[in-house]
């Protein structure tokens, strides 16, 4: 149950930024669709529970955040590749800038708490 | 094509969205799956939704391919009398709590009789009557009337119970509360 509650309240906090993730992938160099799931993993981030990241990545596109274009993938077919356009770079920049703003103010708070680790 | 996939390119061939973008979405996501699959990669994790067609409609949804679903014509019909039910209990509660906080804090208590002689009295009507007229009135009708606050001299009345043209039979001592309901 508590392990339950545990994944629900990680799953909210992620879903309020997995599209600066999915920005940050792909602010340096373009990437497809699995590319993009694969650099989240490397980097530390599982997207087990959160939602598929295509329908956010849909809406990324559809609000102008990245640019997409079709490129032959090594040895498959051609993938559609997303890239950060500059409104991207620019509501990653800003979002970052509150996600900052929201841990500190956030860990300000619960800083005294010890957490107890099982 | 997996079945998954499968199911996606009907539910989007059902919502309308464009072949050529439902090909391009259908072989993006096979292609993925496939090369997750080589990775160990679980579909659940790409996919982050066992239901194909609900997958399928919002990945379709949030690219604006289709209109946001409307909500129900039964959902919307109960949300429309849930609505007008809150609307109404609201408007009761209110009258009831304007009753309450208004009215019942100056209750006033109009008894009779007045003279012995009288064997009988009309509740006359009080309603819409500032407050010290209404106790004039009483006054005159042979009840007796309490004193009201000269604060609350201008309040109106807005119910009372009896209703006026009651006929209240007057035994010898037996004491009539006539309830006026103020506001203002």
């Amino acid at each position: 149950m508590q392990r339950m509650a545990a994944e629900s309240r990680r799953s909210q906090m992620l879903r309020g930024v997995l599209d600066l993730c999915l920005l940050a992938v792909v602010v340096d160099e373009p990437a497809y669709g699995y590319e993009m799931t694969r650099r989240l993993r490397e980097r530390g981030l599982s997207t087990v529970g959160e939602g598929s990241i295509y329908p956010l990545l849909g809406r990324l596109e559809r609000d102008g955040l990245v640019a997409t274009h079709r490129a032959a993938s090594d040895g498959g077919p051609p993938r559609k590749y997303y890239s950060a356009s500059p409104s991207g770079h620019r509501a990653l920049t800003e979002g970052v800038r509150a996600w900052r703003d929201v841990r500190g103010e956030v860990d300000s708070v619960l800083a005294t708490i010890e957490a107890e680790v099982a | 094509m997996t079945a998954y996939v499968e199911e996606c390119r009907q539910e989007w061939k059902r919502l309308g969205v464009p072949d050529l973008l439902a090909d391009e979405m259908a072989t993006d996501l096979e292609a993925d799956l496939a090369e997750a699959q080589a990775d160990g990669i679980s579909a659940a994790e790409i996919l982050g939704e066992s239901d194909p067609r609900r997958f399928a409609a919002a990945w379709a949804r949030e690219r604006g391919l289709v209109d946001e679903p409307p909500p129900e014509r039964r959902h919307r019909r109960r949300w429309i009398w849930a609505t007008v039910g809150f609307a109404l209990a609201l408007v009761f509660v209110v009258v009831l709590g304007l009753f309450a906080a208004v009215g019942v804090s100056v209750h006033t208590h109009v008894s009779g009789p007045g003279p012995q002689t009288l064997r009988s009295v009309v509740i006359p009507s009080f309603i819409g009557m500032k407050a010290c007229h209404a106790r004039e009135i009483g006054l005159e009708s042979g009840l007796q009337v309490e004193r009201i606050p000269s604060r609350r001299c201008d309040a109106v009345v807005v119910a009372q119970q009896p209703v006026r043209g009651t006929l209240i039979p007057l035994p010898q001592r037996r004491r009539i509360i006539v309830t006026l309901r103020l506001r203002g």
